[in-house]
């Protein structure tokens, strides 16, 4: 199958662009590559790519400034590439407008899977609005507000059903404590991110099959939460 | 007990306190009510300066720096002049005995407070030595244990490099396979590593935030799983949810070492399991195994970073005193306890705790301060 779709990386280190490159290629993804922020923001100007995967660290300048100057007037899909322990880095390139990140060291087979994530976000994103998701027996219907697991219809508090469609609606990205908050409570409210952990608890209590290992809505340890792809 | 807040013990000492200054009051009021009380009854008056002379011990002991006891001595030797001895409510400095009573009390606090700063000095200073230790021990076995894989990786890839092509394919995937292996081991290695330098070292403290128990709990076993097939892994919690404040991304790395720790090492275990329970103010997370269990004798030295060098038989339990090491400077930075037992009937059970209140001095908490 050939991948039509063209993938920028912007990364300082010639191994690591050589290793993503050598990764894309076989995939049959068109490669343009960058290790700097300057030639990147002409780059994405003139070739318009698909996808761009961004350093957060490089010689010539912030990479968190670069992604918001691309977001004035681009909105190509952007993974960020960060290192473990460095969340409030991601934290801070998703408020940026990041559609996703991936934690370095990583392995070809997430960075893969990253990568196709954000394409399918960038094609969705011209598709009209949906009301109607699915994914792996749990069914959302914003227009009739139901919520179903495997056929059975689950009660969720206006909180709940607020957090969950929330999630729907951005399913497969990452969404920050901060950034849930804000759409659920509204940007003034003072809510700390305890309640928003009280309130996820309680929803996967009510639908996933094993809250201790939930399969619809993952923890994204130190940034937030993220819902499985949904249709 | 040990103050793990305001380091610097210099600053506190000319620091005001609101704590202390209630302590103080406090105190002082209670003698003051006791010695009414006492005189309503009949003979108070002999009492009188033991009360306050206790009340000024108290004083001295549970307050930091001198300022305190002090405070409370000159308040004590007035109040006692003015309330407690003949003419009552009035001042009166020609009393016989006066000066004594005075110098007596003085004394006490100076005395007492003394002791009390230096106790507080030598707790602080064992426990910067047990830092200090346990970072010169990890850096021994860190350097002990980098050298084997990064040898065999350099090893692997110049052999492959030189014979590509005269080699057959089944040798060359077992050099690749070997050379991700131990790639892969020293990324956990590294990682590790990193997690120590999220925590202060001056302080050794953590930036704590309110998480769930569950949350990190369920990231640790996800990770697992996708490493290793056996033993099982099963997660055990209650129906309510736990939080605690902490640094979400060093407990995980906790738990994942506990784990890795039964799956490379309990000989024999079949399954692996996660516990997490409240138990006053504290979240007890558990990681047991139906395993071998420990050797008794390896007990005492787990955490100390030093167990790699006794286990150099099997090649991947090198990595273990580093984790446990690791494990345990986490967990004292957060105010929990890390303890390790066997389990009658086998297998090994990992126990730490996290203190899921912030801060000291919770009333309905305890002692959870004691280590």
């Amino acid at each position: 199958m050939r991948n039509a779709a063209t993938i920028l990386i912007v990364e300082d280190d010639e191994r690591i662009r050589n290793y993503m490159r050598t990764v894309l290629a076989s995939c049959d993804y068109a490669v343009l590559e960058t290790g700097n922020a300057k030639t990147a923001l002409s780059i994405v100007a003139s070739h318009n790519p698909d996808l761009v995967i961004l350093d957060l660290g490089l010689p010539d300048r912030d990479g968190q400034e670069l992604l918001s100057e691309m977001r004035q007037w681009s909105r190509v899909p952007v993974v960020v590439i960060s290192a473990r322990g460095l969340e409030k880095d991601k934290v801070t390139a998703l408020d940026n407008g990041a559609d996703d990140y991936i934690t370095k060291p990583f392995g070809t087979d997430e960075l893969l899977a990253r990568i196709r994530a954000a394409l399918r976000h960038g094609r969705q994103r011209n598709e009209g609005e949906r009301t109607v998701f699915s994914g792996n027996g749990l069914v959302v219907d914003t227009e009739r507000r139901i919520v179903r697991v495997d056929g059975q219809p689950i009660h969720l508090t206006q909180i709940e059903y607020k957090i969950v469609t929330l999630l729907c609606r951005n399913s497969g990205k990452v969404l920050t404590h901060d950034y849930m908050i804000r759409e659920v409570w509204g940007p003034f409210s003072n809510c700390d991110t305890q309640l928003l952990r009280v309130n996820m608890a309680n929803i996967r209590r009510k639908i996933e099959k094993d809250p201790t290992m939930p399969e619809y809505i993952a923890t994204e340890i130190g940034v937030g939460y993220r819902m499985i792809e949904m249709d | 007990m040990l103050r793990r807040k305001g380091g610097n013990r210099r600053e506190r000492m000319f620091l005001f306190s609101w704590r202390d200054a209630g302590v103080t009051a406090l105190i002082l009021a209670a003698a003051t009510l006791l010695c009414f009380l006492m005189r309503n009854i009949g003979d108070g008056e002999n009492y009188v300066s033991m009360v306050f002379l206790f009340a000024v011990a108290l004083v001295s002991r549970t307050t930091s720096g001198y300022f305190y006891g002090v405070a409370a001595s000159v308040v004590g030797v007035f109040g006692v002049n003015y309330a407690f001895t003949k003419p009552y409510m009035a001042l009166c400095f020609s009393l016989t005995g006066y000066p004594l009573t005075f110098i007596t009390m003085l004394a006490v606090a100076v005395l007492i407070s003394g002791m009390t700063t230096q106790l507080k000095r030598q707790v602080r200073q064992n426990y910067n030595a047990r830092l200090e230790d346990m970072r010169a021990n990890l850096l021994r076995a860190v350097s002990h244990d980098l050298r084997t894989p990064l040898t065999s990786i350099s090893g692997a890839a110049s052999v492959l490099s030189r014979n590509l092509g005269k080699i057959d394919e089944k040798r060359q995937r077992a050099l690749l396979n070997e050379i991700s292996g131990d790639a892969e081991w020293l990324i956990r290695m590294v990682e590790n590593l990193l997690s120590i330098t999220r925590i202060n070292a001056e302080r050794a403290s953590v930036k704590k935030v309110p998480e769930a128990a569950e949350e990190i709990v369920s990231e640790a076993v996800r990770k697992y799983r996708k490493r290793f097939g056996a033993p099982a892994a099963e997660i055990a919690m209650p129906g309510e949810l736990i939080m605690a404040p902490m640094d979400a991304i060093l407990i995980e790395q906790v738990i994942t070492n506990l784990l890795e720790n039964a799956a490379l090492h309990a000989t024999g275990a079949t399954w692996v399991r996660v516990t997490v329970k409240k138990q006053g103010c504290e979240a007890v997370f558990e990681v047991e195994d139906n395993g071998g269990g420990i050797e008794p004798d390896k007990l005492p030295v787990l955490f100390d970073g030093s167990a790699s060098s006794y286990n150099d038989s099997a090649a991947n339990s090198r990595s273990m005193g580093i984790g446990l090491s690791v494990c345990r400077t986490i967990i004292s930075a957060h105010g929990g306890t890390l303890t390790a037992e066997n389990v009658p009937g086998g297998g090994a059970r990992f126990r730490f705790t996290l203190p899921t209140e912030e801060g000291e001095g919770h009333a309905q908490c305890g002692n959870h301060t004691h280590r």
